[in-house]
Formats: C-alpha cells, sequence, structure tokens
C-alpha cells in the first residue's frame, strides 16, 4: 500500500481499536476506523517498512487472545497466525488431534508486538503473558518460541506484575538486529547480543522498594523502556520504583526521578526529532492516577538533568491513569506527544508539549497508544 | 447423533445452524467440531485443552462447565448448547 499523508494515532482500548487520522499539520483530527468491538487490546502498531500493514494484540474476554493484521491502515482486518505455549504449534498451522501433547498453561495475553529491525523485513516479535517471546520471520504466517526466555532456568522465580505476568516492552538495537532488550513484569530487562540466544539480566541501579533485598540482579517491576533516538545506548526507564536512565546499554541505571518526589508511573517515550529528552507522565504511587490533580506531562533533559512540567494546573483539571503503553511520540519536528488515559481521553501535543489538545471524542479505556505514518516513519 | 446448538457470536466462527455431531465426550466433540471448522480452534478452549473461563457446555440443558468439564461422556445424550456466560462491563 502506498504512503499517503496522513498521520495516524493507533489507540488500543478497553472495547476495541480505533485509529485517529489527523492532517500533516496535525490540526485537524478524526476518529477514524474502528474495530475489535468488545474486546480488550493491548497494543496497536503500525509496521513501518510496509505502509499500511497494522497489527493488533487483541485479548477476548470469551474466545482468547489473537492477533489481528490490516493491510489498509485498519479499514478491514484478519486474523493471522496467534502462537501457542512453548511446544504447541502455530495457531493457524494445522489442526491437530486431541491426542497431540498438550502444553500445562495457556497464553493468558499478548501484550506487545515489535517490528524487526529494517534489514529484517519479515521479523516481527511479539510479548505475551506468561513472560513468552515469540519471532515471526514470515510477517506472522507462523511463530517460533524464544525458548531462552520462554524456558529461562530462572522462570520459576519469576513473579507477575498486578497486570499479569506481561512481556511488555520489546526494543531493538537500530546499529544492529542481533541486539535485543526486553521487559517484563516483576522481573525486570534482559538484553540479548545474539539474537535472543542468551541473556543478560540489566536491571543494576534500580530499586524494589517491594522486595526485602533493596537492589536484586531481576525482580524489578519495569513498566516502560524506550531508546533515545540518537544514542542508541541510553534508555529511558519507568519502573514501579522510580524514572532511571542508562547509557551504556542499561548494565546500569541512574534514579533521575526523585526531585519529582514520587516517581511512580507507568509511561515513557522518547521523540527521534528531540534526542536526549524524555517524558513521562507521573503518577500518584497509591493512587495510580495524576496526584496533582490535574494532567501533567514531565520532560526530561538529559543534557542538563533537568525536569520540566509542560502542562498549567488549569489546563486539564481531574484525576487521569495512565498505563504502559500509554504515551507516544511521532517522527516530526517540532515532534507530537500523544497520551491515552484509562478514563478514555486522548490528549494530543504538536508541539513538543507548548499547546496540548483533547480529542474531542471519549474513547473507552484507553491501554495503548501509537503514531503511525508521520514523515519520517 | 448430538445436536449441537451454538450461540450467535459463535456462529461467526462455526456452523451457521445446527450441526450433529457423533462423539464420546465433551472434548471429542469439540475435537469434531473444531476439524469441520477450524476457526473455532481456541476460541472454546485454550493450549492446555480445557474450556475458557467464560465458555459454557450444557449438556441436555445441565451445564458441566465448572464441573466435569471436557471429560464429560456423552453417552445417550441429545443435545449440546454451547453459550458464552454473563461476563464483561
Amino acid at each position: 500500500m502506498a504512503k499517503d499523508s496522513k498521520l495516524r494515532v493507533l489507540v488500543g482500548t478497553r472495547k476495541g481499536t480505533y485509529i485517529v487520522e489527523g492532517d500533516a499539520r496535525r490540526k485537524q483530527w478524526k476518529v477514524g476506523p474502528r474495530a475489535h468491538a468488545g474486546s480488550d487490546v493491548y497494543h496497536v502498531v503500525a509496521d513501518p517498512r510496509h505502509p499500511g500493514d497494522v497489527y493488533a494484540a487483541v485479548n477476548n474476554t470469551f474466545w482468547g487472545p489473537a492477533i489481528q493484521r490490516s493491510r489498509d491502515w485498519g479499514k478491514t482486518w484478519k486474523e493471522i497466525a496467534t502462537p501457542l505455549t512453548p511446544n504447541a504449534k502455530a495457531r493457524k498451522a494445522q489442526v491437530a488431534a486431541a491426542t497431540e501433547s498438550l502444553p500445562k498453561w495457556a497464553i493468558n495475553n499478548l501484550w506487545h508486538i515489535e517490528p524487526g529491525h529494517p534489514s529484517e523485513s519479515k521479523t516481527l516479535y511479539l510479548g505475551a503473558d506468561p513472560h513468552l517471546l515469540f519471532r515471526t520471520t514470515d510477517l506472522g504466517e507462523s511463530w517460533e518460541g524464544i525458548e531462552s526466555i520462554n524456558h529461562h532456568p530462572d522462570k520459576p522465580k519469576w513473579s507477575p506484575g498486578a497486570g499479569g505476568a506481561c512481556l511488555h516492552t520489546i526494543l531493538l538495537d537500530p546499529r544492529d538486529a542481533r541486539r535485543l532488550y526486553v521487559g517484563m513484569s516483576a522481573v525486570g530487562t534482559f538484553r540479548s547480543e545474539d539474537g535472543g540466544a542468551t541473556w543478560t539480566p540489566t536491571n543494576k541501579g534500580v530499586e524494589t522498594p517491594f522486595l526485602p533485598e533493596k537492589f536484586p540482579e531481576t525482580g524489578q517491576c519495569v513498566h516502560d523502556v524506550v531508546a533515545d533516538a540518537a544514542d542508541p545506548d541510553t534508555f529511558y526507564r519507568q519502573d514501579h520504583g522510580g524514572m532511571y536512565v542508562s547509557h551504556d546499554r542499561m548494565d546500569t541505571w541512574v534514579r533521575i526521578g526523585k526531585p519529582l518526589g514520587d516517581d511512580f508511573g507507568f509511561t515513557v517515550g522518547s521523540p527521534s526529532a528531540t534526542p536526549g529528552k524524555a517524558y513521562f507522565v507521573r503518577l500518584d504511587g497509591e493512587a495510580r492516577v495524576t496526584g496533582e490533580g490535574h494532567f501533567q506531562v514531565h520532560e526530561w533533559t538529559d543534557k542538563t538533568r533537568k525536569w520540566r512540567k509542560l502542562l498549567s494546573p488549569k489546563a486539564f483539571v481531574g484525576h487521569y491513569g495512565v498505563q504502559r503503553e500509554g504515551l507516544a511520540t511521532d517522527h516530526m519536528d517540532p515532534p507530537g506527544i500523544y497520551v491515552g488515559t484509562t478514563t478514555g481521553q486522548l490528549f494530543i501535543s504538536p508541539d513538543a508539549g507548548k499547546t496540548w489538545k483533547l480529542i474531542p471524542f471519549d474513547f473507552p479505556g484507553i491501554h495503548s497508544v501509537e503514531v503511525a505514518n508521520s514523515p519520517r516513519a | 447423533m448430538i445436536e449441537v446448538h451454538l450461540d450467535s457470536w459463535l456462529r461467526s466462527f462455526g456452523p451457521p445452524s445446527n450441526e450433529s455431531v457423533e462423539a464420546d465426550s465433551v472434548a471429542h466433540l469439540l475435537d469434531e467440531l473444531e476439524r469441520r471448522y477450524p476457526r473455532l480452534r481456541f476460541k472454546l478452549r485454550d493450549e492446555t485443552g480445557q474450556l475458557r473461563k467464560y465458555v459454557r457446555v450444557f449438556v441436555d440443558g445441565a451445564d458441566i462447565s465448572g464441573t466435569t468439564g471436557v471429560a464429560t461422556l456423552l453417552s445417550g445424550a441429545r443435545s449440546i448448547d454451547i453459550l458464552h456466560s454473563i461476563a464483561g462491563g
């Protein structure tokens, strides 16, 4: 499908997928195609290597999880192969007899779909609960389990977070397709230098206030991690235990959120047009909503190590929850920032946080926000 | 032969109307249904072979979902209703 000039915000909600279409100036927005009505959609993402391709991690209360793909920017969708638990064959590959060896547990939810490295045009990664990582090399016709994660020797000791045993973060090094990072709740982050064959825990410096040991090797409840667009060795991390930065491929982490007081939250973003900046939505650690009584986004400037609040307290009064996939940025300059809330508001700033607009549509509770088809996507 | 009734949601994955199936257990009946209608696979049961949490199966009007489940024997059974339960919000 040919690329067009529309900017699209892909919204996964408690009751389906929504595509919000905007013009290139990011002034006019229209809530466009809707799909998967009634299903929890944990993540919707476009594949920048194949314009028009959009994937959704659809979790239906009744019929279980399924991966859906659109090849026309969300106008029509089709269920593609969905992986099974380790040892089971790809869901759509064949209809096996009941006598086949069945796994002892099932996939609970699909959490994150990550398009592969640009040099691997048919590769996708999928994170799922319970602590599962899959890869396809044929755009979802079949899936292979990454056994080094799925059968990790420490897995019996891994605990779930409140949202489940989710593998929710998958990051690729743009310089090297074999370098991968994953984040799991409540296990922490891991790095692989060999395409997922082996993994090293990367949680040094991240506190675990909910465990007896303050700085264990694993057991961190990582909520979200993004890479800095200009420096693939730099990462910004929102953890249960605060906000962090790493400048050494996650070997060590430094807590940056303490000046904010309570630096709890779920989501973080870092736009490519303004490297060295990260955007966090700070939440009250107990209430899990914006504790200041209004919508707020905090901007971190890594060079100066300074925080800045982007919104006036009078702008959007209320208590807003934002989940781990709830913040996205586009590739334009100045960057756009997009935040979806658990009560269905979609906030958009087209100018790096100077001005904000609330899309005049009440969505179901928002799980995820992604941006597609911005000029550099 | 056992007459299988699916609710309207399930008919989008399975037979458009009632279906006759011969089977000696619920598990085997579902195997046969899934063989005929592959899109039903993993909608009713997860990878472990157990009924999904909100799928209800009634054998001659008796709900077996929370009791004997897929192991329920169908000797003498005449009808099966497969429905989705009350849930959501």
